[in-house]
């Protein structure tokens, strides 16, 4: 049973969304803070105050990670073991974990107090290995970054200490983010995006207010929003969540006078390697805010979303507090800035899911359903929050749009290719000396960024293999190092800019265990919608854990691409079809490798025994009379 | 939009309606492209990629889903291109990929899309090397559909089936990925009343019907194309036999009435045909004991005693009495054997003279379809008529149609929109007069003297302004407000607010029997002829007289109940056909003891059969043809689909022995030797039937007009309601009214079904508190009459201050309890 405060906090919560159902995820994770995990009971009762069939509640609830269907110990260990975290030691960080424990994933151990999971990508790439600590009955969770085999000792030592333990990230150290402009004649002695990030409390309204803060979301209210969208559109400012799609155009599919619309912004960031938006929601929360209203204002929204990822716990936090203060001030709700302009922010956390950052799939998951992507046409900017016109940009897109306002579209057009022009963040993780996000110009190429920027590889080993946006993101090898890193460049080198996740592999890693835990992510992060990535993502797997158990045959890399081209050609989302672009470029650049595996661990080419017969019937070979009919 | 367009497909050019999804213009040239999620019914998914087609874009061919695709003029498609027929085989390849292929013992098998677009699509083999992923099989969701999530390719439709139509999202996908699964919330069954549907929507065999599973493969099973009888709606549905046995029923389409659905009652109650307590050869009373006897000595032994009596006590002695669940053929023969031969109009149905309902039923069920406004008085659609609640709930759901609902109960329509009222028994009329004046005042017309004492509040000036403005408002009316004490005045009372709104037109009556419209108009009534002519009607009494070469009596005869109190007094035979008063009101054993001869024709020996003196074997409407007419005056066929049991014999045919031995010389106007020819005579005896064919019902039935019955509608004062005193200790109010799940003859002859009747007294739970009782508390409800124990059920549903007796309950027959204010008395209630 809920407490009477946790059911009026839910009906608080039902209050704030246009439509009650939004509440249902915050509500869940009101409920879960009180039990520690989602009884069906619990549920049953929120499907009541919310009016909804149990089921409904119980759908979603299974398919976000964050909410639990079984108990777990006080705190829940989740250490990300995908690609970048991998390449940068995460398993010897999980053997010594379960060294420590006494654990397997998936158990708690016998005092209650730890329970282990592996974790699929937690957006803190660069500070690789990284363990994402939940408290039970709390909203209480932090990262722990940089764990290597030698700190678990001291994570568990602190986590075990039964004190109050502050959010921000483990150790306190500010992540490490280079500055492309400083020290170069070539630019202007300062970036953007990124300007802010080392001063002390970067993140308060004070410290925002003392860099000239809000002042251009100001200009831009006496602006008039076409001249808004104009701006932007002139800027050429490309979205940055993935697609790249150019954000004033977006804004101009918008249906005339159809209101009321709304204003997504996508902080669901999960793409593996992609760490850029979680440090201006966490150091800038207020560059993000302006950038909000000169976009509401532009495409006049009175009611802006803000999708963040559950697992970004303290980013909320601080976003929360600064759209508190900020509203505090009158910069937001009702009249802004003394205009006759409304704006609401309502920041809404995600549960542990990576489709929710395909647009549509976060604007079901933000009407309270399980988060599976919809049709298209019609596109959220016809038709997308509750039917309703919708913008959703990407956090750095929105972010960008105030320096634009402040700077303007010629001086944001100074910088990077024609058609890609401006800044961007980088994130670079994977075997290099400086991982780290990286505000550069568009257009600088792979080897600028490795050698020059972040001081070449780990222990300057050969690179192997470079994700260049995003682990979705087809691979490029060594020789592709001159490629610039803008969208028309990528494309035409055979793969994408995405959402610019750079990971590095160097020479020596395997092949075949990258291709495996790469597709290993879309099988666990499939939404399940849709037949060819929902059943071939995990054929793939299964074919390569075999070859890795040494059962492969040559032929499975025939099957794997055969596979794969269905799932590529024919999935619903986008994601479906970049599911498999990773694997396809590995088998395409690595081939030999694949090979020579094969035929190192399978000689005579035997195949897999044939699977055992199904079971027909759930009493089979018992008496007739026992069975269910 | 109404015009064509061209589309291409394979180079071919095809006529399609703009915005229509490729699927269905394809179809209609004859290109069937495969689907699985997609389903004409249901919103466009694309999850299965099943219909992948190429579409000639501005970036060249690309691949689209075609049952999400809607076509402009000059689309430009390839169905048969290599790339498409990969595409297709690919999807085909990745579902096949962990399916179970346990086809041999699938009761899908033979009707399997999965199997037929396999071997049309597929890809002929199978390059699935791993291990099989293995979920749930046999997994029950309730007492009738059982799921195997194997099998399941996770295309959703039977979640959007509960969603989309019922409104009752009970299953859902959990899990994701891989992993999917379709599943239900945990410990709660799947209690939506038309569940059933999702097994017929369901491409594969992961939804099966319990009760049916295991006893045939699809392909051995003979279909007969007919009707469900279990309510007024008509639904059009399939017996699948085998053996002459019926192995299961399945929803058949018929656009103006069901589209493709049918309830859980017509899909699963069908046990009642072959139960073992079927009677299955005549019955006498020799030696005051039941036994069995020959059919002509059944017969002989029928005519003789109604002879006798007839003779002595004169024919007004005699009386007939047949069902509203009972085909055309046999009420009219009943009704022309009573006033042709016997020389009685005692003759009626339970629901016939005494409801005061009108005999045209409702405008029509397509009317559901367009309304902009539901209003539903002392009815409950979603126990009455689950198919038609649906039309309802999307009108309210889809479209924004608001819902007013006037009733006794908080039924589920109330969690719809609109305004709900909920007047204790007794405070109708008053309700209606305030609805009427405001509706008067709304439409700035004159409020007579009698009404200018009504009480205007806000809720009823809302409701009064949504019937004056809507444009096609859809108005029921049923049986909760128009059977029994004070009727009169509260139909007479909704019908002025109706009539006041200017729809009075439209203002339909919901007949919750499968044939109460059709055993009306072929003059099962006391003083009405065939086709609702007043027995006074000497021209149509001498068109009847030809046609049945015989006298009609002009004086009117008793009703249902009238019948039954006279068995007291001057009634001293009557045939019971189809009706078991005995069972709804076990006192009315005394009256029928009392007749001199009783005879009971019946499917089961009923308690009423038990007094007979004669027990005839009917046979069920699945093993005889006949006709039924719904609500909406639809006339249907019921074809014959299985081997009559035992020895029993359809009701006309029995009738038809009966007369051609009880009048030898009458024996020419008795030659119908079979149902068509019956009703071929009936629709030379009904006007509204005239021109209608047992041949030419066709597949999906005829309906007979609105207007051709007029019915005077007249904003007019009535006589004042006055309710039952609530005194100590009878300071409840009984309400009664049916549910689906009732625990009548023909449901609970169905094994499983038996279990799910709810045999309750429900109580709203201030008034259980009040009582210190809780759920499942046996509790006593006593009226002036008599004293019912039932278990308690508590729920918001009904009102404070009320019980809710629903009728048919087994051993607990809720009529027991009527008093001389009916059902609308007031009782104690108190811990049994």
């Amino acid at each position: 049973m809920l407490s009477p405060s946790a059911r009026s906090e839910i009906q608080a919560l039902m209050a704030r969304y246009p439509r009650p159902r939004s509440a249902l995820l915050p509500a869940l994770y009101v409920a879960q803070r009180e039990h520690g995990w989602l009884p069906p009971d619990v549920q049953a009762e929120i499907a009541e105050i919310f009016g909804l069939e149990p089921m409904e509640v119980h759908a979603v609830v299974g398919f976000y990670n964050m909410l639990y269907e079984k108990p777990h110990g006080t705190y829940h260990l989740e250490v990300c073991t995908n690609v970048s975290c991998m390449l940068r030691g995460a398993n010897d960080t999980v053997d010594a974990l379960k060294e420590k424990l006494h654990i397997d994933f998936g158990e708690t151990t016998p005092d209650g107090e730890f329970t282990l999971d592996h974790m699929e990508c937690l957006g803190s790439c660069g500070s690789a290995p990284v363990v994402f600590v939940r408290k039970s009955h709390s909203d209480w969770g932090r990262y722990y970054e940089n764990v290597t085999p030698d700190k678990v000792d001291a994570m568990l030592a602190e986590l075990r200490s039964g004190e109050d333990l502050p959010m921000h990230r483990w150790p306190e150290d500010k992540p490490y983010h280079h500055d492309y402009f400083k020290g170069n004649d070539q630019w202007p002695a300062t970036n953007y995006i990124l300007s802010r990030i080392d001063k002390p409390d970067s993140h308060t309204l004070d410290s925002y207010l003392a860099d000239g803060g809000y002042e251009t979301a100001k200009k831009v209210l006496g602006m008039d929003p076409a001249d808004v969208v104009n701006e932007v559109k002139t800027a050429g400012l490309r979205g940055r969540g993935g697609a790249g799609f150019p954000a004033g155009v977006k804004w101009g599919f918008l249906p005339k006078d159809v209101y009321p619309r709304y204003l997504v912004v996508n902080a669901d960031e999960s793409e593996p390697g992609t760490f850029k938006d979680r440090l201006i929601l966490e150091f800038d929360p207020h560059s993000l805010i302006e950038g909000i209203i000169c976009t509401s204002w532009a495409i006049q929204s009175n009611l802006a979303f803000v999708y963040i990822r559950g697992e970004y716990m303290h980013p909320y936090k601080r976003l929360v507090e600064a759209i508190d203060e900020a509203r505090e001030k009158g910069f937001l709700g009702k009249g802004i800035f003394g205009t006759d302009f409304d704006l609401e922010i309502i920041v809404h956390r995600g549960a542990g899911a990576y489709i929710c950052g395909e647009e549509t799939a976060l604007l079901s998951s933000l009407e309270g359903y399980r988060g599976h992507p919809r049709l298209k046409p019609p596109f959220p900017a016809v038709e997308g929050l509750y039917a309703k016109p919708t913008i959703v940009n990407n956090v750095e897109t929105i972010t960008q749009v105030g320096h634009i306002m402040r700077h303007g579209a010629d001086w944001y057009r100074q910088w990077g290719t024609e058609r890609s022009p401006g800044i961007q963040l980088l994130s670079l993780s994977g075997q290099v000396k400086k991982p780290g996000v990286y505000e550069v110009p568009y257009g600088i190429t792979l080897r600028e960024l490795i050698y020059d920027l972040a001081g070449g590889t780990v222990d300057d080993r050969p690179i192997k293999s470079i994700v260049p946006g995003g682990l979705s993101m087809p691979q490029l090898t060594a020789d592709q190092l001159d490629t610039p890193m803008d969208f028309e460049s990528l494309m035409s080198a055979g793969s994408m800019l995405g959402s610019g996740g750079v990971i590095v592999i160097c020479e020596g890693e395997d092949i075949i265990p990258i291709a495996r835990r790469t597709i290993a992510f879309y099988r666990e992060e499939s939404c399940g919608k849709c037949s060819p990535c929902r059943e071939g993502g995990v054929w793939i797997e299964e074919i390569l854990e075999r070859i890795e158990a040494g059962q492969g045959t040559l032929h499975d890399l025939e099957e794997i691409q055969h596979i794969a081209k269905y799932i590529e050609q024919q999935s619903f989302c986008p994601f479906g079809a970049a599911s498999v672009w990773g694997v396809q470029s590995m088998i395409r650049h690595f081939r030999p490798e694949f090979e020579q595996y094969i035929l190192e661990t399978n000689p005579d080419q035997k195949k897999p025994p044939i699977p055992a017969r199904p079971i027909y019937r759930q009493y089979h070979g018992q008496p007739l009379e026992n069975k269910l009919d | 939009m109404s015009d064509w367009i061209t589309i291409t497909i394979d180079g071919k050019e095809i006529q399609a309606k703009p915005g229509e999804l490729l699927t269905e213009a394809a179809a209609r040239a004859g290109i069937h492209i495969p689907v699985f999620c997609s389903h004409p019914k249901l919103d466009p998914l694309g999850a299965c990629r099943m219909c992948l087609v190429e579409m000639e874009g501005r970036r060249g061919k690309m691949l689209v889903t075609a049952c999400t695709t809607p076509v402009n003029d000059g689309m430009v498609f390839y169905y048969n291109s290599e790339r498409a027929r990969d595409a297709r085989a690919g999807t085909l390849e990745l579902i096949l990929a962990n399916h179970p292929l346990d086809c041999p013992i699938c009761d899908k098998g033979g009707e399997c899309d999965l199997q037929d677009h396999a071997m049309r699509h597929g890809p002929g083999e199978s390059h699935y090397w791993e291990p099989n992923r293995h979920k749930e099989k046999n997994y029950p969701l309730s007492d009738l559909i059982v799921l195997d999530q194997e099998r399941c390719i996770v295309c959703w439709r039977c979640i959007r089936y509960l969603d989309e139509w019922e409104d009752k999202p009970q299953l859902g996908l959990f899990q994701r990925g891989a992993d999917t699964v379709i599943d239900k919330f945990p410990g709660g069954d799947l209690d939506a009343y038309t569940s059933g549907n999702i097994i017929d929507i369901c491409p594969v065999g992961a939804l099966t019907n319990r009760l049916a599973r295991f006893r045939f493969r699809p392909w051995v099973l003979e279909h007969t194309n007919s009707i469900c009888t279990h309510c007024g709606m008509g639904c059009n549905l399939r017996i699948d036999t085998r053996d002459f046995r019926v192995r299961r029923n399945v929803a058949r389409a018929n656009e103006a009435v069901n589209e493709t659905w049918i309830c859980d009652k017509g899909r699963f109650a069908n046990g009642f045909v072959f139960s073992q307590q079927r009677l299955t050869q005549p019955l006498a009373r020799i030696d005051g004991e039941l036994r069995p006897v020959s059919w002509p000595e059944a017969i002989q032994r029928v005519v003789d005693g109604l002879k006798r009596v007839a003779a002595k006590e004169g024919p007004a002695a005699v009386g007939g009495i047949g069902s509203a669940k009972l085909a055309n053929e046999a009420n009219y023969l009943l009704g022309k054997f009573m006033r042709a031969l016997v020389g009685t109009n005692n003759v009626d149905f339970r629901e016939g003279s005494s409801l005061k309902a009108d005999p045209r039923g409702i405008p029509s069920i397509q009317a559901a379809r367009e309304a902009d406004l539901v209003v539903v008085m002392g009815s409950d659609p979603s126990e009455e008529m689950p198919v038609l609640a649906n039309l309802l709930k999307r009108a309210a759901k889809r479209r924004g149609a608001p819902v007013i609902v006037i009733h006794p109960r908080r039924i589920e329509l109330t969690k719809y929109p609109g305004v709900h009222f909920h007047p204790q028994p007794g405070d109708e009329p008053p309700l209606f007069d305030a609805l009427t004046k405001a509706t008067l005042q709304a439409r700035g017309q004159a409020v007579p003297d009698w009404l200018a004492g009504a009480e205007v509040t806000d809720e009823v000036k809302e409701a009064a302004t949504l019937l004056v403005n809507a444009q096609n408002p859809f108005i029921i009316y049923g049986t909760d407000y128009a059977w029994g004490y004070g009727s009169a005045s509260i139909v007479q009372a909704l019908t002025n607010w109706v009539v006041a709104s200017g729809h009075g037109d439209r203002l339909g009556f919901l007949h919750a029997q499968a044939n109460a419209v059709g055993a009306a108009d072929v003059g099962l009534l006391p003083d009405m002829l065939p086709g609702h002519r007043p027995l006074s009607d000497a021209a149509a009494r001498a068109e009847l007289e030809a046609l049945w070469g015989a006298s009609i009596p002009t004086q009117p005869g008793l009703g249902y109940s009238g019948m039954i109190a006279s068995a007291l007094g001057r009634i001293k035979a009557l045939y019971i056909m189809g009706a078991d008063p005995v069972g709804e009101k076990p006192s009315y054993a005394d009256h029928l003891k009392a007749l001199e001869f009783l005879v009971v024709q019946d499917l089961f020996l009923t308690e009423t059969a038990k007094l007979a003196d004669v027990v005839l074997p009917a046979a069920s409407y699945v093993e005889s043809n006949g006709t039924f007419t719904s609500t909406e005056r639809r006339v249907q066929a019921a074809p014959q689909a299985a081997r009559a049991v035992g020895d029993s014999l359809p009701d006309w045919a029995i009738l038809m022995h009966i007369a051609r031995r009880y009048a030898p010389d009458k024996a020419d106007f008795w030659r119908t030797a079979s149902a068509p020819a019956v009703f071929e005579e009936i629709t030379r005896a009904v006007p509204q039937y005239a021109g209608m064919s047992w041949e030419g019902l066709g597949e999906t039935g005829q309906q007979w007009a609105w207007d051709a019955l007029e019915v005077s509608r007249k904003l007019a004062p009535y006589a004042k309601l006055e309710p039952a005193p609530l005194e100590k200790p009878f300071t409840f109010r009984l309400i009664t009214g049916n549910l689906l799940w009732d625990d009548g003859n023909t449901f609970a002859a169905t094994e499983r079904l038996a279990q799910l009747g709810h045999k309750a007294a429900w109580l709203h739970p201030d008034d259980a508190a009040g009582l210190d009782l809780s759920e499942g508390d046996l509790i006593a409800v006593r009226s002036r009459e008599a004293t019912l124990e039932l278990p308690l059920h508590i729920s918001r549903r009904v009102l404070p201050g009320t019980v809710f007796v629903p009728f048919s309950l087994k051993d607990a027959p809720v009529g027991e309890l009527f008093d001389e204010f009916g059902p609308r008395t007031t009782v104690a209630v108190y811990r049994a």
